[in-house]
């Protein structure tokens, strides 16, 4: 029974995988990438693993491909053309190599053995608070540097998102002491840093130029 | 019949090929991000088959982390790619294969 709940989840894996890279159109890739997720999840349940399952639909399918499908929309990709087949010689190497891929992984399959423990008896290595014991205790020091690392992420991602410089000329200035460079404020004067403090908007906006869009020019 | 460790480790070794195929076919560069997170979830796949089989959860917890790791990659990697957009207005692969804008 399992058996055949391996092959169903692994031939779905491996049927998105391959229409995810022989489709033109990035959105119909990224539906079938999904597709993939989905089927993996299904085989960590199959492997005492539901915590992971539910993480992997929520972070993988649930937030990493719904990002890429908004990119995706955002910039109107198109399908990708047709291209011309080049390097035709190539084409009996890559099946040679395929086939003795093929060939390894019937190996494996077959004749390696592993140390014969079956998964008959449930083990409790899957549930949440085995994980989350492991991830408060051994694993702690990962655990921070992730959070750490989402953080650098999100830094990232808005300064890879700014739009323009540091004066767009609709900006709108924050109240409060405001310190700028002279060189920022007439960008005819040459290297002049000598720090011009203003202590409030109104000063400010006037020393930069910057005009409200409401106000007449 | 039960299914062996052996498939599961087969199964995320041809997911990775495929990856990598992706990978080396695609121009468009949101195409080949995609391939890129196939191969993570291969071996994320290859971690939990170990985990399970070996009743260790430190594979599980390695998977946690490298999730983490791919949902921030995602974040910045889109981000670079939307930048790359907004210079270029295209985003064909070959078309930035040099650093000249």
């Amino acid at each position: 029974m399992t058996a055949f709940l391996f092959i169903l989840f692994a031939g779905m894996a491996i049927g998105c995988a391959v229409a995810m890279v022989v489709q033109r159109n990035p959105l119909y890739s990224a539906i079938a990438l999904i597709g993939v997720f989905l089927a993996l999840a299904c085989l960590y349940v199959m492997l005492a693993a539901p915590f992971i399952a539910a993480v992997q639909v929520i972070v993988y399918a649930g937030a990493i491909m719904v990002l890429v499908v908004f990119v995706i929309m955002l910039l109107n990709v198109e399908a990708e053309e047709r291209q011309p087949l080049r390097l035709r010689a190539l084409i009996p190497i890559a099946v040679t190599l395929a086939a003795i891929f093929f060939a390894e992984t019937a190996f494996i399959i077959y004749f390696v053995q592993a140390s014969p423990v079956s998964l008959r008896n449930v083990s409790d290595v899957g549930l949440t608070s085995s994980i989350g014991g492991g991830l408060f205790t051994t694993y702690l020091l990962p655990f921070e540097i992730t959070s750490i690392l989402l953080l650098m992420a999100i830094v990232g991602a808005m300064t890879l998102a700014r739009t323009g410089g540091l004066l767009s000329p609709r900006a709108a200035v924050v109240p409060g002491d405001q310190v700028f460079s002279r060189e920022m404020l007439n960008r005819r004067n040459v290297a002049d840093l000598t720090p011009v403090i203003t202590h409030s908007t109104d000063e400010a906006k006037e020393l930069l130029g910057v005009r409200d869009e409401g106000e007449a020019e | 019949m039960v299914p062996q460790l052996s498939w599961y480790l087969a199964l995320s070794a041809v997911l990775f090929t495929i990856g990598v195929v992706g990978v080396m076919i695609k121009r468009n560069v949101i195409a080949m991000f995609m391939c890129i997170e196939l191969m993570l979830n291969s071996v994320n796949l290859t971690f939990i088959a170990f985990s399970s089989y070996f009743r260790d959860v430190s594979g599980q917890l390695f998977v946690f982390i490298v999730m983490t790791v791919a949902a921030a990659e995602a974040a910045v990697g889109l981000g670079i790619i939307i930048a790359i957009f907004r210079n270029r207005e295209s985003l064909d692969v070959d078309d930035a294969s040099t650093l000249k804008l």
